[in-house]
């Protein structure tokens, strides 16, 4: 194994904060380029009559001064943490807003994303090894069917399903409502949070088990046709041993990288799912800042988005010619 | 397809059946293409004469809400007292159009974008390349969203606008990885010599060669294109004053459907979407298939 060098580091480090920077500054950009002059729109949006209002939001994001200026103080504050003041919930800092949002987003993401990749690795290893029968043709024919329906339906379906008819599981929210989870014993604060949490994961994991059963089915095939299994069996080596020693380790690996992007994508993903649930990640504070036009907290989110999305993917970068060292280091 | 080109070559009398040979090993030999082709015709037509099929205006307000299905309405009444399945049906007018236009908008960008990172390759392709790649990592329908919400309006070509300038990503590169291998084949090289310029080459003679991977790629961004559409529609940025079957979910949602039990309202608009997406998806496919077999190995796309 080549490992990994220095010059890859920090190439790959510099590839993603020129990423990162990028993401920002579209970020910046967007409301000053769309919506006229963001100054006086921001300021009569939420001054509410208030003209110490008004100038408090003024001052707060520079609004005065030049664009060239704005940005530099945007990157600034960024650099510090600070995503400025939210409108709705004045004076509340964004940051703060997110912080309490993020960990129900990466609750449901993260487990979603282990079990549909778990699921996916052994469906898709199953088909590969029984191409062409009944069950290879059902598991792919569904795959693409649930990869053409629009996520959020699903979602829909599970609640009606699951929440409504049956009663079996909370139609919404993370806990139940009019309760201190502070208050209550942590086995039970457990039980709670997992039984609210069960349906979104649910819904998350279906949609996304269909898209990397099929990767992982072509990852085996494509495998299975390489000229060292074509050894292996010609060496008279048991089917089990080529199975496990060779194919599905080699299989497995391309699908670690898609694991670490797919927890990056997944943040935004679950936007339409948190709104079905009444989930209170970062998707429905993304959502309701939208309807109250809080644009503060909606610049904000897209920040963390790109910042967990970025970051990501430089981590699978370097993990990645760790555990396949085929992988080429440019 | 080589084959098919150098014949082309030799003899231009031949042109007419060498189309005719492609057309028969894609469409006419192809049951997957063709139960595909059968459903989207089925919506197209549906999408045509949508006014004469629906039994009611859409917008129309005059039944009785939450009504159930019923002869006199086929899949009942929605909570504003409209007919669903004159909806349904209208519906498939926009989610077809803003899919078929936003995938031809997003091919466009997508192979030209390819083609040249492929085909000139040096700087111009690993700057092309270095944007593409900066522009996946960051997550398309959280942009998309900001997008909107700072639109001041989202009519229908904004919305189109949008879905296909950020959905020619994947199929940039998808078709500049099948030009990078196609640039080195004798036929390029044959080009160049007859003095054939850069656009000349890389639009008469490299596209028509992977036209099967521009039409698997162009397909699958037509679903994408619906789903992304719904998607939107559905997180409320959509245009409210069009019907389309996201908008139709959205509204459903909205008025709490679910605890009103109105499945006859949700069912409808999904698997219409999921149907039309899924025999996309088949065409693509199928395409690419037959594509790989010619070259004796897989398609990377």
């Amino acid at each position: 194994m080549r490992g990994i060098n220095g010059k890859y580091i920090v190439k790959r480090f510099i590839s993603a904060l020129f990423t990162l920077w990028i993401a920002l500054t579209v970020n910046f950009l967007l409301p000053r380029v769309m919506g006229g002059n963001p100054a006086d729109y921001l300021a009569s949006q939420s001054a509410m009559g208030s003209l110490e209002y008004a100038e408090i939001i003024k001052q707060q994001f520079g609004l005065d001064k030049s664009i060239p200026e704005q940005y530099l103080i945007y990157l600034k504050e960024l650099l510090h943490g600070n995503l400025g003041i939210s409108f709705t919930t004045f004076p509340v800092p964004v940051v703060k807003i997110i912080t309490q949002a993020m960990p129900w987003t990466l609750l449901i993401v993260l487990i979603s994303t282990i079990i549909s990749f778990a699921i996916a690795w052994l469906l898709g290893t199953l088909a590969a090894l029984k191409k062409g029968s009944f069950f290879d043709t059902a598991t792919v024919g569904v795959s693409f069917y649930i990869q053409s329906t629009p996520y959020f339906w699903i979602g829909m379906l599970i609640v009606m399903g699951l929440g409504y008819y049956a009663g079996w599981f909370p139609m919404g929210h993370a806990i139940p409502p009019g309760i201190d989870i502070n208050a209550i014993p942590w086995f039970q604060k457990v039980i709670f949070i997992g039984y609210h949490a069960f349906l979104p994961i649910l819904s998350l994991a279906i949609v996304n088990l269909a898209g990397r059963m099929i990767m992982m089915r072509s990852n085996v095939l494509q495998v299975l046709s390489e000229d060292y299994i074509t050894l292996a069996q010609a060496k008279g080596l048991r089917r089990s041993r080529i199975l496990s020693k060779y194919a599905l380790r080699n299989a497995l690996l391309p699908s670690f990288t898609g694991f670490m992007l797919s927890m990056g994508q997944a943040v935004s993903g679950a936007i339409a799912t948190e709104m079905i649930f009444s989930y209170p990640g970062i998707g429905l504070t993304i959502m309701n800042a939208i309807l109250s036009q809080d644009y503060p907290v909606i610049q904000g989110c897209f920040a963390i988005i790109a910042v967990s999305v970025v970051t990501m993917n430089f981590i699978a970068d370097l993990i990645y010619p760790l555990i396949d060292p085929r992988v080429s280091l440019t | 397809m080589i084959i098919v080109m150098q014949l082309r070559k030799n003899s231009q009398s031949r042109v007419k059946s060498d189309n005719y040979l492609v057309f028969e090993k894609y469409i006419l030999k192809n049951t997957k293409a063709k139960i595909g082709l059968g459903i989207i015709s089925f919506f197209v037509i549906v999408a045509i004469f949508a006014p004469i099929i629906a039994p009611y205006d859409p917008h129309e307000i005059n039944f009785i809400p939450w009504e159930k299905p019923s002869l006199k309405n086929i899949l009942g009444v929605n909570s504003y007292g409209q007919d669903i399945f004159s909806q349904t049906v209208h519906g498939t007018r926009v989610t077809i159009s803003v899919g078929i236009l936003a995938g031809l908008f997003t091919s466009f960008i997508g192979v030209f974008v390819g083609l040249l990172a492929g085909y000139k390759g040096g700087r111009t392709g690993e700057v092309l390349m270095r944007i593409v790649d900066v522009f996946l990592v960051i997550p398309n329908l959280a942009i998309m969203i900001v997008l909107a919400a700072f639109l001041p309006s989202m009519g229908i070509f904004n919305l189109i606008i949008i879905i296909g300038a950020f959905s020619w990503l994947w199929m940039a590169r998808s078709i500049r990885s099948q030009t990078l291998s196609e640039a080195r084949k004798e036929y390029v090289e044959a080009a160049k010599v007859q003095g054939m310029g850069t656009i000349e080459i890389m639009f008469k003679e490299i596209l028509p060669n992977i036209f099967p991977v521009i039409t698997a790629n162009m397909v699958m961004v037509v679903t994408s294109a619906m789903l992304t559409e719904a998607s939107l529609s559905f997180l409320g940025i959509g245009d409210p004053s069009l019907i389309s079957w996201g908008q139709m979910l959205s509204i459903a949602f909205a008025n709490s459907a679910i605890i009103y039990n109105a499945w006859y309202w949700m069912l409808p608009p999904g698997l219409c979407i999921a149907t039309l997406g899924y025999s996309f998806m088949l065409i693509g496919n199928s395409f690419l298939d037959i594509y790989a077999n010619d070259r004796g190995g897989s398609v990377e796309i």
